[in-house]
């Protein structure tokens, strides 16, 4: 050992502070003579919208979190790197555009879970007070209202029975078909539940029709059945076809023949977006659908700007997101774009208009998420901030994109090119590294709150917490107390039993235990709902926006594609994304920044990574940096 | 319309113009069943015997019926057994389950309190619990019938809507208490359970 | 609903009903439940003939016969009374005083406070009853005036939200605060929101008034988690019961709850059991004793178990006396023998009690008169809908009934009449202050609509809803990171809150000086605690103890509307 030990170059304590849509993280290390020692890193809700200056109480959070986890003060701070975030504003809309009517209250279309009897049963509409005055041999189809009582009802309809009546079949007002039936001489179809029964035309020729358990019916449900069933002639049966359709798949069903009953599905005219880009404009109408929508953005690409038609759904949407942007940068409303929209067919449940007994039909609506984007930051305040509180010097450095993937690429096994995917709440954002250095980024608009959207209306939830459970978390049935069986077909057995409220439920596991979803459908069929919305959302946009920043636009000259960020913990997300991109010849995967982090951290450590290499001077790969403009 | 306003609303119309008695005709002892679907329905010491009603003057008669016909209308089977060496619900309901073909009873007490009870739960737990009798009508004993053969079918039925009142407890807490003793004196130690057919007969 | 729906009989006239007979029908009063008594069963509030008489025999400096039965009869309520309640030196003197004389003794102003607790400490349950029931209601208001432990009577609230809505809680936890209430309760629709709705009725209460305490009742093991974190101050919600079926029924003993007081007490947090006439006959375990015998017989449990004080006066029993004759006075009496026993009484009015308004407060006198510890052991400090705890016999509408009361009596009920800038000021600075705190919790957002909406509310209607499962999420991991009082302290100090925090502090460092211990403490304003030790009460007849006058007094002289005298043509602000 000599005596005097060599110079060492000082170490200083620097942290990266990455804010983030939702979240703001810092990566805290002693950083000296090129080398990196991170110590450790932290995570925090994002406070405000990115890039305000609201985000200093969350940085400050971050910071704090981080320095309690090494356990050095805070004054042995030298340097806080922030990144250059610019706000994200997004919005969500969703117009229902097709709508089922029935005039006339010409059927009734509803599967009441218990119908009674089975058959079909063809005659005159009569109310059970009038039954006793119904003439002999008349085939009557009984309609009977709410209070009655399912052993008067029985009593009566067999009496009128004894005494000749022909009673064909039943319509009721509760819950009592099955009791009815049970009770009769004669077993007639009854279909029950027809909560407005009181709307049933009266002295009007009707048919009832209810199939065995596990059948549909098959009379009503099929046009020349109609025809055959109410002597109908070819025009007449062309005009109740729809009646038909719209039955098809019922177990029961109940048709009354009026002068001018009807079923239709009428579209429901919902405003036109105006699309400009490519040096012109185009409308297309929302309730054109999805694909509509979306080939007419093709057609304008690269998009320049998006307007909804004032007073509607989506106008207001878009004008809000417009409004938030506005309030949170300054720039007037005039300035500021809506670069991408991303439209999605979905199925809504929808109480039909003029049904009688609460019948839902799906009727089609388009989801619409909308993103702006502005480079108009305030991270300098931010900035600022942060140094008087801390009393340290704070750079700003580095665009998100291009530190992402720089703290992407110290993923074991990942190489130049390298694109990453970060899938938010509101947005999903992209970037490439090419091999000559050059980063592109683009965000795109559709993300997490967009699927929660879409499960709660195509499950007719009503309840964005049970959706946003049903996206984060894998499926089971409670099959018993004591065990339940996941969606993948395992089953778990636990020695206490499970808590009565999730009883033979689908239910959500999550990390605080079983959390009952309230659907009354197979667990399939959330399953189905739930990787459907996935898809239409998370991987149709990483496709989306890959393709917008790959090489030439293909998909096949992108090499290693990385998931980071919070979806990139989703317990399917990576592999369907993966899955989508395998055709392509692509290795995709869950980032692991610098081997340890997983998919977080990327950016904060990325720009503790990048400060290292320039107090060490040049680094190896010099690289050029360009924000692409997206 | 809301479940529970559609209860208020028919609630008015609960069929009682015409008087239904209720006779409950001992078949033999309660005995472990052996149908998969069925539901068993465990009735306290008092129940349509002394008692007949229940503490807002719904005859013992309807709750069976209604209780009944809730099961039937769901293609359910059920049995009715009466617990003598006890008046406390839990244990009365879940000794109806433990011999239910299904593991799933219904406990009714004389003044109508009620529980939905599985086998396999511990003693003190439940499925559904109807803890204020003074608000259980005719339309709610039917849904719970109907949710009982709904589990017993391995259904996941919505729960029953639960009502709430909190000046339930001037008007009845007293009340409550005074039959609860009065049912406590019917308790026979000595008596083991029976299954007993009820008979309900219309009385004009 | 059917509970509220006119009885059948009371509707349309009749030849045998006359038209005021139908309007006697339709007063509220009417819908209240009466039964008769069935004192075999327990069904009697005090005076019933199968209550046992009054003995003690002690053997070997113990007691061996109680109440007319031996050791070996005793049941395990007997024996821990025996053994750790009553005063085996003096009792044997105590029980040969005739109960007319230790009745008088209570009464008469000449007879210090001292003499009647010394004599009370040899007494066993069925010489209690013996005196009280000799007794009428305006001679129990006396000695409940005389035996009072502290000298400044105080009242307590509920602060509760039908969605648990922590912010909510706050807001009217300050408001409560502001307008007096020495300690706050809540409790939850759904149980995991609790620590949430504990922060948010902690640091709205000392938003409101520093100094103010509050508690959380939830299960036992979740509710000591909650004290011994320091994000409660104390607990009240220890129940115990008269006979050992009960009990039993409950898996407990008086040791497993004196056990839990311990566990309590070694924290320096403050608490107190609950009791109260008509539990145990309503769970149909009443042994055949009256109401009232059991009670006292839980009043002894709670002395023997060394708490410094209970709740009792029915709770949530309170439709069984209420229903039988005398029972109001038997309700009175039990408050009485707590505070005789030497405990702090927080004196029950805290259950919907009646349909009317005239049977509710004539209910409150005998406690809001003479004055209790807390002269409601929960008044609803948001409207009864809001109310978790079922609905309480006051809530925010009777506020200003209160205090006009007060002012008409001049007693002191522990409110006031408050300012609407005061009150506005204080609810928006609470709901900021969690907004604060939740963001430095990295707690789901409370945004600027929910401040707006806290300030101007007056139920959980009027508050934007919450997103309830990130919520529950945010609630779990406050408990897994382990946050205690001093963390929260520090993040109000942070945020900007020094004042908040500074009294949230001088409510955690009474855990160390264990003066929250003393019988009956309380805080005032400025962190002085407030105790039978050093506020005894000093009554002696006229002219002494708590006397409604001074600053004080012309504080409950202000009302919302008095017109001036000055200026006829204005009102007093």
């Amino acid at each position: 050992m000599s005596l005097v030990d060599p110079p060492v170059a000082a170490l200083a304590l620097v942290i990266g502070v990455d804010i983030g849509n939702s979240t703001t993280e810092a990566c805290i290390a002693d950083v000296g003579d090129g080398e990196v020692g991170r110590l450790a890193s932290s995570l925090t809700r994002t406070t405000g919208v990115k890039g305000t200056p609201d985000n200093t109480t969350g940085a400050v959070t971050a910071v704090r979190r981080a320095l309690e986890a090494t356990g050095r003060p805070a004054g042995d701070l030298a340097t806080v790197l922030l990144n250059e975030a610019t706000p994200v504003i997004s919005g969500l809309a969703m117009e229902t555009i097709t709508e089922t009517i029935i005039t006339e209250s010409t059927m009734i279309g509803h599967n009441p879970d218990t119908p009674g009897g089975d058959g079909l049963g063809v005659g005159m509409t009569v109310s059970l007070d009038d039954l006793t005055t119904v003439e002999e041999e008349v085939p009557v189809v009984v309609v009977v209202g709410a209070g009655a009582d399912f052993d008067d009802v029985a009593h009566a309809l067999n009496t009128a029975g004894e005494r000749g009546v022909d009673v064909v079949a039943a319509v009721l007002h509760g819950d009592d078909a099955v009791l009815v039936v049970n009770r009769l001489t004669r077993r007639i179809p009854v279909v029950d539940e027809v909560s407005a029964v009181d709307r049933v035309p009266l002295g009007m020729l009707a048919a009832v029709e209810v199939a065995a358990p596990g059948r549909t019916i098959r009379t009503l449900s099929d046009s020349y059945g109609l025809a055959s069933t109410f002597d109908l002639d070819a025009e007449q049966t062309r005009q109740v076809s729809p009646v038909a359709r719209a039955l098809s798949g019922n177990r029961s069903a109940v048709v009354v023949r009026t002068p001018a009953g009807d079923v239709t599905d009428r579209r429901i005219p919902v405003g036109t977006l105006t699309l400009s880009g490519a040096g012109r404009s185009l409308d297309v109408g929302v309730d054109e659908g999805a694909d509509a929508i979306m080939e007419a953005i093709g057609r304008v690409a690269p998009l320049d700007d998006v307007h909804g038609e004032a007073g509607t759904h989506v106008g207001g949407m878009l004008a809000k997101v417009r409004d938030t942007m506005t309030d949170v940068t300054g720039q007037p409303a005039s300035e500021i774009r809506i670069r991408d929209v991303l439209a999605v067919d979905t199925l809504v449940p929808a109480v039909v208009r003029g049904g009688l007994a609460g019948e839902v039909s799906r009727e089609n609506a388009v989801a619409l998420a909308a993103m702006v984007r502005t480079s108009r930051s305030r991270m300098q305040a931010v900035a600022d901030a942060l140094s008087d509180e801390l009393g340290c010097e704070t750079i700003i450095g580095g665009v998100e994109g291009e530190v992402a993937v720089r703290g992407a690429l110290t993923t074991p096994g990942t190489s130049v090119p390298i694109a990453i995917i970060d899938m938010g709440g509101g947005s999903t954002d992209a970037a490439l590294l090419d091999r000559d250095g050059t980063v592109s980024a683009v965000h795109v608009a559709g993300a997490g709150e967009l699927v929660t959207k879409l499960i709660d209306s195509e499950l007719g939830l009503e309840d964005r917490d049970a959706a946003e459970s049903v996206k984060r978390h894998p499926l089971a049935k409670v099959e018993s107390f004591f065990h339940i069986r996941h969606e993948d077909g395992t089953v778990q057995f636990f020695s206490d039993p499970l808590p009565p409220h999730v009883f033979a439920k689908v239910v959500t596991v999550t990390p605080e235990g079983l959390a009952a979803v309230p659907v009354r459908g197979p667990l399939e069929e959330v399953r189905r709902v739930r990787r459907e919305a996935k898809r239409r959302v998370f991987v149709v946009n990483a496709l989306r926006a890959l393709a917008q920043v790959a090489p030439q636009g293909s998909l096949r000259l992108l090499g290693s594609v990385v998931l980071l960020g919070g979806s990139a913990l989703d317990f399917e997300i990576p592999g369907m994304v993966a899955d989508a991109l395998a055709p392509y010849g692509v290795v995709c995967g869950i980032g692991n920044v610098h081997g340890t982090e997983g998919p977080r951290n990327a950016v904060a450590a990325g720009l503790v990574d990048a400060h290292a290499g320039m107090v060490a001077g040049p680094a190896p790969e010099k690289l050029q940096r360009r924000a692409a403009a997206s | 319309m809301t479940a529970a306003s559609d209860l208020a609303a028919s609630g008015s119309a609960a069929p009682v113009d015409s008087v239904r008695t209720l006779a409950l005709n001992e078949v033999g002892p309660a005995e472990r069943g052996t149908r998969p679907e069925e539901v068993v329905i465990a009735l306290s010491p008092a129940f349509g015997d002394p008692f007949t009603k229940t503490i807002v003057d719904v005859p013992h008669a309807e709750v069976i019926r209604q209780l009944l016909a809730g099961i039937e209308e769901r293609g359910g089977v059920a049995r009715v057994i009466k617990v003598y060496k006890t008046a406390d619900l839990a244990a009365i309901a879940h000794h109806g389950a433990k011999l239910s073909g299904s593991g799933i009873a219904v406990g009714v007490l004389s003044r109508g309190t009620t529980v939905l009870h599985q086998r396999d739960l511990a003693r003190l737990s439940n499925l559904e619990l109807f803890p204020q009798a003074p608000l259980l009508d005719a339309e709610v004993f039917r849904m719970i019938g109907s949710n009982a053969a709904q589990y017993a079918q391995g259904q996941s039925p919505k729960p029953v809507p639960t009502r709430n009142d909190q000046m339930a407890r001037p008007r009845w807490q007293a009340k409550a208490a005074l039959l609860h003793l009065k049912e406590f004196e019917c308790i026979d130690h000595s008596r083991e359970a029976v299954e007993v057919e009820p008979v309900i007969t219309k009385v004009d | 609903m059917t509970a509220v729906a006119p009885r059948a009989e009371g509707t349309g006239a009749s030849l045998t009903t006359s038209k005021r007979t139908e309007v006697l029908e339709d007063r509220p009063v009417n819908l209240d439940g009466f039964v008769e008594e069935w004192p075999e069963k327990g069904l009697v509030a005090m005076e019933s003939d199968f209550d046992p008489q009054p003995s003690v025999r002690v053997e070997d400096g113990r007691i061996v016969e109680l109440d007319g039965r031996t050791r070996d009869q005793f049941d395990f309520m007997d024996t821990f009374i025996a053994d750790h309640a009553i005063d085996v030196d003096t009792c044997e003197a105590a029980m040969a005083t005739e109960s007319v004389e230790i009745a008088r003794m209570i009464v008469d102003p000449r007879t210090s406070r001292a003499d009647v607790v010394a004599v009370g400490r040899g007494l066993t349950p069925a010489k209690i009853l013996d005196v009280v029931k000799l007794m009428n209601v305006v001679e129990i208001m006396m000695g409940i005036q005389k035996t009072r432990s502290r000298r400044t009577p105080a009242n307590q609230a509920h602060s509760t939200s039908a969605k648990d809505n922590p912010i909510q809680v706050a807001a009217d936890a300050a408001e409560g605060a502001v307008r007096g209430f020495a300690e706050l309760e809540t409790t939850l629709g759904v149980v995991r929101y609790a620590p949430l709705v504990a922060i948010g009725l902690q640091v709205g209460g000392q938003v409101g008034r520093g100094g103010v305490l509050t508690q959380c009742a939830l299960e036992e093991a979740t509710e000591l988690d909650l004290g011994m974190r320091g994000i409660t101050a104390y607990a009240e919600t220890i129940s115990i019961y008269g006979t050992e079926s009960v009990f039993v029924d409950g898996d407990d003993t008086p040791w497993s709850k004196a056990f839990l007081a311990s566990a309590y007490a070694s924290r320096g947090i403050k608490m107190r059991f609950t009791s109260g006439t008509g539990s145990e006959v309503q769970m149909g375990n009443a042994e055949g004793r009256s109401m009232l015998y059991l009670e006292i017989r839980c009043i002894l449990m709670a002395k023997g178990a060394g708490v410094q004080g209970l709740q009792n006066g029915s709770i949530s029993c309170i439709g069984v006396p209420g229903a039988v004759p005398g029972g109001i006075r038997a309700v009175a009496a039990e408050n009485l023998v707590a505070s005789w026993m030497d405990l702090e009484c927080a004196s029950g009015n805290d259950q919907s009690f009646s349909h009317s308004a005239m049977r509710r407060t004539s209910r409150l006198l005998p406690q809001m008169l003479p004055g209790t510890d807390f002269v409601c052991s929960g008044y609803s400090a948001v409207p009864n809908k809001d109310n978790m705890f079922a609905g309480s016999n006051l809530d925010t509408d009777d506020y200003d009934d209160w205090n006009v009361i007060q002012r008409d009596m001049q007693v002191d009920g522990g409110l006031r009449h408050v300012r609407e800038d005061v009150i506005l000021q204080v609810r928006n600075k609470a709901a900021r202050a969690m907004q604060a705190l939740f963001a430095e919790l990295d707690l789901p957002p409370i945004t600027d609509e929910e401040i707006e909406a806290a300030t101007y509310a007056n139920s959980s209607d009027d508050y934007p809803d919450r997103d309830v499962l990130a919520d529950l999420e945010g609630a779990r991991s406050v408990m897994e990171r382990g946050i205690t009082g001093i963390d929260l302290v520090r993040f109000l100090e942070r945020a900007g809150f020094g004042d908040v925090a500074e009294n949230y502090l001088q409510v955690l460092r009474q855990r160390v000086s264990g003066d929250l211990l003393q019988t009956a403490a309380v805080l005032t304003g400025d962190f002085t605690p407030l105790a039978a030790i050093n506020d005894a009460n000093d009554y002696a007849g006229p002219g002494t103890g708590y006397r409604l006058t001074g600053e004080r007094w012309e504080e409950l002289k202000k009302l919302r509307h008095v017109t001036s005298a000055e200026n006829p043509e204005e009102e007093v602000v």
